[in-house]
């Protein structure tokens, strides 16, 4: 009697559990709906772009833009109100991945800091201009990682995967890598969100599948576009002090004021990880060729391709997060430079001495812009 | 005490222990040319195509190559080779989506190609990621490729990573980029 009471138990128990699991994989659901349906919260620069592209419910789509600058424009499948909302959302999760900007950042964002580690990390850091970065002219700067030019080209063949990349795949890279996180599913909104978003970049510039743009990716930097002086740590750091530590601070580990942030970390905790192919030691083409077309903000394409180069050698040599495919071992050797060298460093500072080194002296390359 | 051996018994038993040794010898030997039959017979007798990198040169594959201009992209390479192979699935679906249809050289339709053409699934790919009101969702191309294994062509879902619907989004790409399609791209009367 009590040995079938006690099976019958077991059952019921079981019968409730799955059914609990059931009951809220059916709310979660729910609740996702719910937020695919509800309208938009926009941040102010996401206003700004979808409103200057005129993103709008409608049966056909105009790009003002292509309009704007060689007198005609297509038309070309509008968008329904569906589409718009994830247009939106997907910009919203460029500009402010964090969601600093969002009233409740788990919702408005898909909790994307699921996918995160650290407090620094968003797209729009390295996607500059909600990844549409244009000068003053309206003109799209080369090499700004422009995610409409992204899309068109994506599925090409990424000679450091080996495989053929969609771009969602590429997108969990940037969350695995870039912010030191991990792999949101492929289905996930978070993922199709910013698909959408990249897409609609892309029929508002009317870039067209499958060809190259100079916007798109970055304008890699080898040593051979250089004067071949060998790149230099130490010239690097008198760079970065000058240039760049105003913002991301003396040891690169972020600036934040009352809690904002004001510049993300180059090294840290917060900072991209050793696998991410902006870490020079992995890819030295890539992070000096970041720096020369986006950096210094307001003063870009100012720095010569070494100083590029030497500021991105400095900046890797600073301890960071170790990747996964590093082991346990960097990953510890890591994570004790990252706790001991900061206290140290700010310990051997010499006292009253001035953090302002000499200008390196260095010779000018010829490309420089 | 042991009874004397005789020298009959002593040979007997050597025959005896030659045989086995022989017999294990011809064993290894006919497993080895077995394995290695099999490895020969898999790439280069099988035509099965996960045993190899090269994908198989279907009919009309050159002139599609050369209409579409797929050499813009190389003479040969990954991304060409997953054309190549979208292709083959767009246009011999029963045989190289195998896994994924009921459908036989037999019965007709069995390929994506009777339903669609080339640049209907380059079309279709830019005008993807939209809202299908009949499903009141928004659906991806890979979305709507995986339904149409399970229904029109009388199958099975793949998954999303799957070549038989990667190489089909690739394939849709290729003619896209041919026909100079952008984001939403309507034909014309559309």
């Amino acid at each position: 009697m009590s040995m079938s009471t006690g099976k019958l138990t077991k059952i019921v128990l079981i019968v409730l559990g799955s059914a609990g699991l059931y009951l809220l994989a059916t709310h979660q659901h729910g609740q996702r709906e719910a937020i695919r349906q509800a309208a938009v919260a926009l941040t102010p620069d996401c206003a700004e772009k979808l409103g200057r592209y005129r993103l709008a419910r409608s049966e056909r789509y105009q790009s003002p833009y292509a309009l704007q600058r060689t007198g005609a424009s297509i038309a070309v499948r509008g968008y329904s109100e569906e589409d718009v909302r994830a247009i939106q959302r997907g910009c919203n999760i460029i500009d402010d991945t964090q969601g600093s900007l969002a009233k409740d950042p788990g919702r408005e964002r898909w909790n994307a800091t699921r996918f995160i580690r650290g407090t620094h990390s968003s797209c729009d850091h390295c996607h500059q201009g909600i990844g549409d970065k244009q000068d003053a002219g309206g003109n799209r700067m080369k090499g700004s990682l422009n995610l409409g030019a992204s899309w068109v080209m994506a599925d090409m063949y990424d000679r450091f995967t080996g495989l053929l990349l969609p771009f969602e795949l590429r997108q969990m890279q940037c969350y695995i890598n870039s912010s030191n996180g991990y792999k949101p599913n492929i289905a996930d909104d978070v993922i199709s969100d910013v698909t959408a978003y990249s897409r609609f970049l892309s029929a508002a510039l009317e870039l067209k599948i499958g060809n190259h743009y100079e916007e798109q990716g970055i304008d890699e930097i080898p040593a051979s576009a250089t004067p071949k002086q060998g790149d230099d740590y130490v010239r690097g750091e008198a760079i970065y002090k000058k240039k760049c530590a105003n913002c991301h601070g003396p040891q690169a580990f972020g600036l934040e004021t009352n809690g904002r942030l004001v510049a993300p970390a180059l090294a840290g905790p917060n900072a991209w990880n050793t696998q991410s192919r902006n870490y020079f030691y992995y890819v030295s083409t890539i992070l000096p060729g970041f720096i020369c077309r986006n950096m210094p903000l307001g003063q870009e394409n100012t720095l010569s391709n070494q100083e590029c180069r030497d500021i991105a050698f400095y900046i890797s040599n600073l301890p960071r997060p170790a990747g996964d495919r590093n082991g346990p071992m960097v990953a510890l050797q890591q994570q004790i430079l990252m706790t001991v060298l900061p206290p140290l460093m700010r310990l051997t500072k010499p006292a009253g001495g001035s953090e302002e080194p000499a200008e390196p002296v260095l010779e000018r390359d010829q490309s420089r812009p | 005490m042991n009874p004397p051996v005789s020298p009959d018994s002593d040979a007997r038993i050597e025959r005896k222990q030659e045989a086995r040794a022989s017999a294990t010898r011809i064993k290894t030997l006919a497993m080895v040319g077995l394995i290695a039959g099999f490895v020969l017979w898999a790439h280069l007798g099988s035509g099965i195509q996960a045993f190899r990198s090269e994908v198989s040169s279907e009919p009309g594959w050159e002139n599609f190559r050369a209409d579409y201009r797929i050499n813009h992209f190389g003479e040969d390479g990954q991304f060409v080779r997953a054309v190549q192979n979208g292709y083959n699935l767009v246009y011999y679906t029963h045989k190289y989506a195998s896994r994924f249809t009921r459908k036989t050289a037999g019965d007709r339709p069995n390929s994506c190609a009777a339903c669609h053409t080339a640049e209907d699934l380059a079309y279709g790919f830019v005008n993807s990621d939209r809202l299908d009101p009949k499903l009141g969702r928004r659906v991806s191309f890979e979305d709507r490729v995986r339904r149409c294994y399970a229904g029109p062509m009388d199958g099975f879902v793949p998954t999303i990573y799957d070549p038989v619907v990667r190489d089909i989004r690739l394939f849709a790409r290729a003619v896209a980029h041919h026909l100079q399609l952008g984001e939403g791209a309507l034909r014309r009367g559309d």
